[in-house]
């Protein structure tokens, strides 16, 4: 049976009834645990799958791709409602997000956010429908240098372009790195740094992290002033409004749906990479690169697409070679394995017909997830309209549990309390906790492949700058802390240029 | 004109430095795979830290001091109360967070949950609307409990004391 059969065959089997009930019921489940910080997709997979054990396998399957793909779309709600993003994925939205809410126009952002769930989901799982087998093979031409160089990129030009300030973001970048070697290392297992406090040997937990920098310190800077999120006491703006505005940055939606991809189908880079990268492109492509992170449409429109556009490339990655891009789709994994389905380059031949259903299935979910937000985005944009006070407590108590629940330990609760000062420190002092929680969380996969490409090389550093898939990343490495600085100065001589000719 | 040096700029990052610093040293002891990577972000970081400290001491400006004659004093006695406002709400916010927290530990989350719900209604909300925030804070926890402790089996109501 070719391709296309298979495909046909799919398309008819996820139509039926109870696989449209499996996918509409993954969706709400996975909006509802994308909201609640701390519970992610990976906590929400694993509290659903005592339910769906005797399913039939795709239909299970169906399930749970709808509700790791919709738990980002709640994740973004909390970060654009409350500048808490529901999980590490979505940081990059609260970039822009969040100060359009400040401006009352929490609506318009939400139904971007739902725009792009649909769209960059859509064309993230359709290019890979039909290319999956083809950009595995891709992927492993990637070795440890090449993830290591990576992940520098990544943490490069985040650090070069958040907020304009290039040193304080490579410092905060550091702390997050330096912070990911707490407790068992990688590479010899030895316990580092812990004190003997046994709740981080684990390595310092990133989710609590998470809650911590973004919900404890957004609670702080609510409570520092009376009123409301929205400071103009007013909803401006529309659904639809949203939706226009969204359609209107066509290339942005392309280039941030190529980065979400590209990044997708590197094995353990993620989604938070993804979101972050596309923001900082569209930010250096911008004619008006001023207006981002003060509530700039285009800002929210590149991370929410290529966050939708990379999970596609991050279940590739998962279903054809076994590595998981993230902690969601390590759960993914493992929910595959216990369905019989055996992720591998074979599965695309063995088990075509139940992959296959799961991708389309994909693709109707990003549809489902838009009517689910144009009926519920106006109503939830109303919490930023609600007195300080109230929000605080209940960011507090929603996401502080977040954290105990995952562990049932006090003490997550105090690590979110404490990054909840880092991160109030940090802002009042001008550094993002963006590249902090980027460097955290890729820092193992950083060191994990530095140590594997001097092990692959015996030693030698020739490695990191010896393929040509490096001296590119090590170039746009160069170019994204450099950028900062040689732009002005590139603008200084063309305009003395211009001066001398006039004169 | 050199500015103003931003003394609690330099505080945090004489911290950071102290931080990277001892990271570096304590990782002396570990064994050679263990540390080489540790060392290496520690001291890049405390270059960048470095650098970043000998920028503040020369960095020049001349903007703020140029601007003498208008006659500013009003707008700076408001921000002034604007700010020790904003350092009062933020005091009072960690006083509630610190005995929620606290509460949390000797009986168990849900009297964290409680007391942020209590404080915040009780220091924040307005002193006309205290009985009905006294009844949504009680409210609320009550729905926590249902919602996590009876639905999703979250040990609320384990502390030290029980």
């Amino acid at each position: 049976m070719n391709t296309s059969d298979v495909i046909i065959q799919s398309i008819a089997f996820v139509l039926q009834w109870q696989n449209l009930a499996a996918l509409v019921a993954g969706t709400l489940y996975g909006i509802i645990i994308g909201v609640l910080p701390g519970l992610g997709p990976s906590a929400g997979m694993a509290l659903a799958l005592p339910l769906i054990l005797k399913w039939h396998p795709a239909t299970a399957l169906i399930f749970m791709g709808s509700l790791y793909k919709c738990s980002n779309y709640g994740g973004s709600i909390t970060s654009i409602l409350v500048n808490t993003p529901g999980d590490a994925s979505n940081a990059a939205t609260i970039l822009d997000g969040y100060p359009m809410c400040e401006r009352g126009k929490g609506g318009v952002a939400l139904a971007i956010s739902a725009t792009s769930a649909m769209v960059g989901g859509s064309i993230g799982m359709i290019c890979l429908v039909f290319s999956a087998p083809l950009l595995a093979r891709f992927a492993l031409k990637f070795g440890p240098a090449e993830y290591f160089l990576t992940a520098i990129l990544a943490l490069s030009v985040i650090a070069a372009v958040v907020k304009g300030a290039t040193l304080k973001g490579i410092i905060a970048a550091g702390l997050g790195l330096m912070l990911s070697t707490v407790g068992y290392d990688v590479v010899a297992g030895h316990l580092r740094y812990t004190f003997g406090w046994m709740p981080i040997e684990d390595g310092v937990p990133p989710i609590q992290t998470v809650i911590g920098l973004f919900a404890v310190t957004q609670a702080l800077l609510l409570a520092e002033s009376a009123g409301s999120i929205s400071r103009i006491g007013k909803l401006v703006g529309g659904f639809w409004e949203g939706v226009i505005t969204y359609f209107r940055h066509p290339y942005a939606v392309m280039r941030s749906a190529m980065i979400g991809l590209i990044i997708g189908i590197l094995p353990a880079v993620g989604q938070t990479s993804a979101g972050l990268l596309a923001w900082a492109e569209a930010k250096r492509e911008s004619k008006h690169p001023e207006t981002f992170g003060k509530g700039e449409p285009e800002g929210v429109i590149a991370a929410e697409t290529a966050t939708n556009a990379c999970m596609p490339g991050d279940l590739v990655c998962t279903i054809a070679l076994g590595i998981p891009g993230s902690v969601g789709s390590a759960v993914f994994l493992g929910v595959m394995i216990i369905f019989g389905v055996i992720p591998g380059p074979m599965v695309f031949k063995e088990k075509a017909d139940i992959i296959y259903s799961l991708f389309i299935a994909l693709i109707l979910t990003s549809f489902v997830l838009f009517l689910v937000g144009m009926t519920i985005a106006r109503h939830l944009a109303v919490v930023t309209l609600l007195p300080n006070e109230i929000i605080v407590a209940v960011i507090l108590v929603i996401s502080l549990l977040g954290s105990f629940a995952l562990r049932y330990l006090m003490a997550d609760v105090m690590i979110s309390l404490l990054f909840g000062v880092l991160g109030y420190v940090m802002l009042k002092r001008g550094y993002t906790p963006i590249p902090l929680l980027l460097g955290l969380v890729l820092g193992e996969m950083v060191e994990r492949n530095y140590h594997m490409a001097l092990i692959i090389s015996r030693g030698h550093y020739s490695i990191f700058y010896a393929s040509p898939i490096c001296k590119i990343l090590i170039l746009l490495t160069f170019l994204s802390l450099a950028g900062p600085y040689l732009g002005p100065t590139w603008k200084k001589i063309k305009g003395g240029g211009k001066m001398l000719t006039k004169g | 004109m050199k500015e103003k040096l931003n003394l609690s700029e330099i505080a945090f990052k004489l911290v950071l430095l102290l931080f990277f610093a001892s990271f570096y040293l304590l990782a002396i002891s570990f064994p050679e795979k263990s540390k080489s990577f540790p060392q290496l972000i520690a001291l890049f970081s405390l270059v960048m830290i470095v650098i970043s400290l000998m920028m503040d001491f020369t960095r020049k400006g001349t903007e703020t001091a140029e601007i003498t004659d208008v006659d500013d004093t009003e707008l700076k006695v408001l921000d002034e109360k604007a700010r020790k406002a904003k350092k009062k709400r933020f005091y009072k916010a960690w006083g509630i967070i610190l005995v929620a927290a606290a509460a949390g530990f000797l009986g168990g989350f849900l009297f964290t949950a409680f007391f942020f719900f209590l404080g915040f209604a009780l220091i924040f909300g307005k002193r006309e609307n205290l009985p009905k925030n006294i009844f949504v804070a009680v409210g609320m926890t009550v729905i926590i409990y249902f919602s996590f402790q009876w639905i999703m089996d979250v040990p609320l109501l384990h502390g030290i004391l029980w």
